[in-house]
């Protein structure tokens, strides 16, 4: 290969790296965002977290301590917010997938109850949904939910630590390596 | 050094400047995302019998036509249709075709009481989401007007602040 054939090559990779740059920034949506992906540590009081109650589909109330010891991954969604309706069929997939090795799959819907319920079966999610609206929304924040948006999901090990947040839409792909080490 | 040499390394600077360049931008995207007050400011003026409302929603934000509220306090303050222009159509995986507002839109709203009173609060509900993948749970926010009194803002860019809905519903500051 001469000089001319060697710098020919060279600019064929600059624009295929270019390209592939561009590729991945125009995605609108994309499938994984975890823009606010962050660790939080035990100053945010997790245990406290675990104890908030909220309402569940059968109209009584539940907290999350009630599954600590299992890898927790709580989702907390809205049927009118379409990257969380997106990923839903990916939780249902890993739960009954997880299940056997300790997984433990949870939603907080921030909704109202009668389209929780209905979408509940029609989605047929096979994992516990909690409901609430202020309440919901400040454990949110209290787990790292700083911009109040939807989906945003929290994984705590089995201890009851907060180990990821994930702020966006995930999948099995993106979640399943976070899971591992935990499981 | 080879002239061929130093050909080589002019190359290969500027694979590693284009690669960058690319990867750049996909960094920034992952970015942190703005609060709802300030992907969706508002803006409000009262000239005696119109409210105008702006929103100004912030680049890669956009606010759903069809879930915008408004009423007014006191309730007997009563406002006409609102006059909602045209949105983006915006073909949703779940929702289907839903109309979207981007950047700066105006919505008119009549006062259709006898006398119209010089002091006006109008209270809002508008819902959005970031093209991130990521949504706002609906928004309520409250805005006095005095007629010919100017516009007046919801915390903006600047000043970020305000309460959601549910905030509202919760009773708490």
């Amino acid at each position: 290969m001469n000089s001319l054939q060697k710098g020919f090559l060279f600019v064929a990779v600059a624009l295929v790296a270019l390209a592939m740059g561009f590729y991945f920034n125009s995605q609108p949506e994309p499938e994984v965002s975890d823009a606010g992906a962050q660790s939080v540590a035990s100053d945010a009081s997790p245990n406290a977290a675990l104890k908030t109650e909220l309402a569940n589909l059968a109209g009584g109330k539940a907290s999350l301590s009630q599954w600590q010891g299992k890898v927790m991954v709580v989702n907390f969604w809205a049927t009118w917010c379409a990257p969380c309706r997106k990923e839903i069929p990916e939780f249902i997939r890993m739960q009954t997938a997880l299940e056997a090795r300790g997984v433990q799959f949870v939603g907080i819907a921030i909704d109202e109850t009668d389209k929780v319920r209905q979408y509940a079966q029609e989605a047929r999610i096979n994992y516990p949904i909690l409901i609430g609206e202020f309440d919901a929304t400040e454990l949110g924040k209290v787990l790292g939910n700083n911009v109040g948006g939807l989906p945003f999901t929290v994984i705590f090990d089995r201890s009851g630590r907060v180990v990821k947040t994930i702020l966006g839409g995930t999948n099995e792909s993106h979640l399943t390596p976070i899971l591992q080490p935990y499981l | 050094m080879k002239v061929q040499d130093q050909r080589r390394r002019a190359l290969l600077s500027v694979v590693l400047v284009l690669a960058s360049l690319g990867s750049a931008s996909l960094d920034a995207a992952e970015g942190e995302l703005l609060d709802a007050a300030r992907a969706f400011p508002m803006t409000a003026r009262y000239d005696g019998r119109t409210i105008l409302v702006r929103f100004d929603v912030a680049d890669g934000y956009y606010l759903y036509r069809d879930k915008l509220r408004f009423s007014t306090e006191p309730g007997t303050v009563k406002l006409g249709k609102p006059v909602l222009p045209r949105g983006e159509i915006r073909k949703d995986e779940f929702f289907g075709r839903v109309e979207v507002y981007r950047g700066s839109v105006e919505i008119k709203l009549s006062l259709t009481s006898g006398s119209p009173p010089g002091q006006v609060t109008l209270k809002t509900v508008s819902q959005g989401c970031a093209d991130a993948g990521v949504c706002y749970t609906p928004r309520e926010e409250r805005l006095t007007v005095v007629s010919g009194g100017g516009p007046v803002s919801t915390p903006g860019p600047r000043t970020p602040g305000g309460r959601s809905l549910l905030e509202e519903l919760g009773g708490k500051p």
